[in-house]
């Protein structure tokens, strides 16, 4: 045995250290180094690079845990946003609508970054600490709370969807937009933890002359709207959570008023007050605007539940099925949903509404809320009319696009149902059509 | 054993036959109609509770039963203070007065840049009036079909029902970018210039420039569409009145579930004409690739003041004024060089008042300007 000095072996040992870094970080340079050590592997023309390649999150490390404390999509999703239009704002963007991509939508519950919004003087950022609900009017005691008192109600969580009732309603006189997030994106569906309404009244004293109910927002529009005292004493809540979390302030934050099924414009944001009358109150959103004018000249007022309605979201415009090949198996795919009680069924028609089929329901099916429908189909390669046609447990079963113009003409903005079509061509492209017959 | 095994088979049968001849088959305690036995009031199914159940939903029903001591009652003061609603009886609606004139100039200052000169609109911003309200309301039949580009008329005059709506809106949502802060004097102008643009008279009198309103008169506005809207929702029977129309399907049209040679012939199509509205922001896309970094992607400086400060003239072209992203627009600002622009902004220019009304310092302004400048590129 040799006998080293102390340095020289330390001197060894670092170097023999050193000589593995450098190897590993040799392999590592080269994106096939790592497979080709545990076996050399020659890639082939018909192999797939996404399989053969060492990817650089396979090979390092990913972000810490304490990189984003509150998540985030991932960054190749950017394309999945609400959007807007200037047609849909009343000159500026504060008066204005953000469209919720309902074609990337999966399930029946809308992320909250995702849900539709839509404001009248821009979105309210509310310090909840300086936020006050008030319920007075024909009540015996009136009552204030902080939003730490109105929380210590027991809560309630209720899944189900909002739609602005002009969903759709540009395309009264004919299809006008070439995508399914405009003609038909105003509405999103989340699960909604709040309080009803008639369990707080409990206490106040409602006075039996009260027969209507004002609620208010604090925003820059200071947005009122009266409902009927029969809907606050069945479901009508203030809600504070929206699928698991607060309110966006988008959503009204820190508390919005929820009306299960009605126009989204009753469900006041950024609600401050509620208030009991024996008489109804006239708000600008319920007589300039949010009134449907039929042909007689005579607007319907109050017009409060979104009607049955379905679309199909795959295909779409914008998810079209140019990639498909003829023999494919593939999934139809769509929303249906009623403001006036659960889905019963949806019908599908390949033929614009000639001949009709059954589509299953699947996965939850929930008062008010979305309810996603379903049919199997071999792809053909031949141009379809794809239609659908949804029902509820009320009876209301979604009319023809002829039907209701014969009954509300095209001037009445809110409120349409019709039954919606595509046109798929035989390159599998997607166009907005109606079928007037 | 065997009788509940009896038992089961006939919960079995009960529940088969239940399911095909009930009108609700996804939920058994779905009704038209209320606890209180009354009819549901827009027409839909409501979901009473039924064994701690209300349709898929468990509930505790002891958290139903009231007796909460959260919260306090609130002082007359705090409660005059948030009441701020104006019913068409007068409720709510303060003593004041303003003439036409008074308001004329109230709207040239505060209200003439959205809804232009003499309350006609544009750029998507509402209309106040359409000529002669008493004949604009005529129009209200009017629907776009058969070639009849002529559509109803939907504005103060013509189409709302009642005054005390003009002026809850003023007072509370009006300016747009600066609610609340006109004095009841100055609404009273402002609705009566808004009549008078509207031609409606008050007890038979037309308003003349000097024509001045006040509480008393305002209540006496009849609009020409207070007859316009259905169901009627006032007094005792309003309630009954909704309820009796919504239950009544044929009021809003309900289809029929034909399954089979629904209509004779091939189907008759509209389709969107020319490339329909597609002008989306962002465009719609399905390609999931990253967009290539963008220099300095960090948040550009004056984009935050931007947008507090200058994005309500410059958002759109619809005051006027160079909307931000308009390359065209921006280069015809920009022909006499970048110091020109900052002059201009800083002491105004046209409808530009100095410095957009603001009292930014001016290395914020030329800040803002930078920004707008390169958003336009």
């Amino acid at each position: 045995m040799t006998k080293i000095s102390k340095a020289s072996q330390t001197e060894k040992q670092q170097s023999s250290r050193r000589d593995f870094f450098r190897k590993t970080a040799a392999y590592s340079v080269s994106a096939l180094a790592a497979a080709s050590v545990m076996a050399p592997v020659k890639i082939n023309a018909e192999d797939d690079p996404a399989i053969m390649e060492e990817k650089k999150w396979g090979t390092t490390f990913g972000y810490p845990v304490t990189h984003n404390l509150y998540g985030q999509p991932s960054p190749y999703e950017h394309i999945v946003t609400r959007r807007n239009t200037k047609l849909l704002s009343s000159g500026n963007y504060y008066a204005s609508i953000a469209m919720c991509p309902i074609h990337e939508s999966m399930g029946i519950i809308t992320p909250n970054g995702l849900f539709f919004s839509r404001s009248h003087g821009g979105t309210a950022e509310i310090d909840p600490n300086e936020h006050r609900l008030m319920i007075h009017g024909l009540v015996e005691k009136p009552l204030v709370l902080t939003m730490d008192e109105l929380k210590k109600y027991p809560s309630v969580s209720r899944i189900h969807f909002i739609e602005c009732p002009a969903n759709g309603g540009p395309e009264w006189r004919g299809p006008q937009f070439p995508s399914i997030q405009f003609a038909k994106g105003m509405m999103s569906c989340a699960e909604w933890t709040g309080v009803y309404i008639k369990d707080i009244l409990k206490d106040l004293g409602l006075k039996k002359e009260a027969r209507w109910m004002l609620a208010e927002g604090v925003d820059n529009s200071h947005m009122g709207r009266t409902i009927p005292i029969d809907k606050v004493l069945d479901d009508a809540m203030i809600v504070w959570g929206q699928n698991g979390e607060a309110l966006r302030p988008e959503q009204g934050y820190p508390i919005r008023l929820l009306v299960p099924g009605w126009e989204g414009n009753l469900c006041v944001k950024w609600l401050g007050r509620l208030e009991f009358a024996s008489e109804p109150f006239y708000a600008k959103e319920e007589t300039a605007k949010y009134s449907a004018l039929k042909p007689s000249g005579k607007a319907i007022q109050h017009f409060y539940a979104n009607e049955v309605n379905s679309v199909i979201t795959s295909p779409c415009p914008d998810k079209p099925w140019t990639d498909l090949k003829k023999g494919d198996l593939v999934e139809i795919e769509g929303l249906a949903w009623s403001g006036m009680g659960t889905i019963e069924g949806v019908d599908i028609s390949f033929d614009g509404g000639k001949n009709w089929v059954e589509a299953s329901l699947k996965g939850l099916v929930l008062p008010k809320a979305w309810t996603r429908f379903s049919f199997m189909y071999k792809y053909e390669g031949k141009p379809l009319l794809l239609s659908s046609r949804a029902r509820d447990d009320a009876g209301h079963i979604q009319p023809t696009v002829k039907h209701e113009r014969e009954v509300m003409g095209v001037e009445s903005v809110y409120h349409r149902n019709g039954i919606f079509t595509w046109e798929v061509t035989a390159k599998g492209e997607v166009n907005n059509v109606q079928v007037l017959s | 054993m065997f009788k509940s095994y009896h038992k089961l088979i006939l919960s079995t049968v009960l529940v088969a036959s239940t399911a095909t001849t009930a009108v609700f088959a996804k939920y058994a305690d779905a009704s038209r109609t209320y606890t209180n036995g009354k009819k549901v009031i827009d027409g839909g199914s409501t979901y009473p509770v039924k064994s701690n159940k209300t349709s898929a939903y468990h509930v505790n029903t002891k958290a139903d039963k009231g007796g909460f001591s959260f919260g306090r009652k609130p002082t007359a003061n705090e409660i005059k203070a948030w009441d701020i609603d104006v019913m068409p009886d007068g409720t709510g609606l303060p003593e004041g007065k303003g003439t036409v004139e008074e308001g004329d100039e109230i709207y040239e200052e505060k209200c003439s840049a959205c809804h232009f000169d003499f309350g006609t609109g544009g750029s998507g911003y509402p209309a106040l009036q359409k000529g002669n309200a008493y004949e604009g309301q005529k129009s209200l039949t009017n629907q776009r079909v058969g070639g009849n580009d002529e559509g109803p008329m939907r504005v103060f005059g013509t189409y709302w029902p009642h005054a005390s709506t003009l002026w809850w809106y003023i007072k509370t949502g009006m300016p747009h970018p600066a609610p609340m802060s006109l004095t009841n004097d100055e609404v009273y102008a402002l609705v009566a210039y808004i009549v008078s643009i509207n031609e409606l008279k008050i007890d038979g009198e037309e308003l003349d420039d000097e024509y001045e309103l006040n509480r008393e008169k305002f209540l006496k506005i009849v609009m020409p569409n207070k007859d316009g809207f259905i169901p009627k929702i006032d007094g005792p029977k309003g309630l009954e009145n909704v309820r009796k129309f919504f239950n009544d399907f044929k009021n809003y049209g309900n289809g029929t579930r034909c399954m089979k040679n629904c209509f004779n012939g091939k189907p008759v199509l509209a389709r969107i004409s020319g490339s329909g509205i597609s002008d989306y922001e962002p465009p719609i896309t399905t390609k999931r690739s990253m967009p290539a970094a963008k220099e300095g992607a960090a948040e550009a400086p004056g984009k935050k003041t931007y947008e507090a400060s200058c994005a309500v003239c410059h958002a759109t072209d619809a005051m006027g004024a160079p909307p931000v992203g308009n390359k065209k627009a921006w280069a015809a600002v920009l022909e006499k060089g970048i110091d020109k622009v900052y002059h201009n902004a800083i002491n105004g220019k046209g409808g530009m008042p100095p410095k957009g009304g603001t009292s930014l310092a001016d290395d914020k302004i030329k800040e803002v300007i930078n920004y707008m400048v390169g958003a336009s590129k």
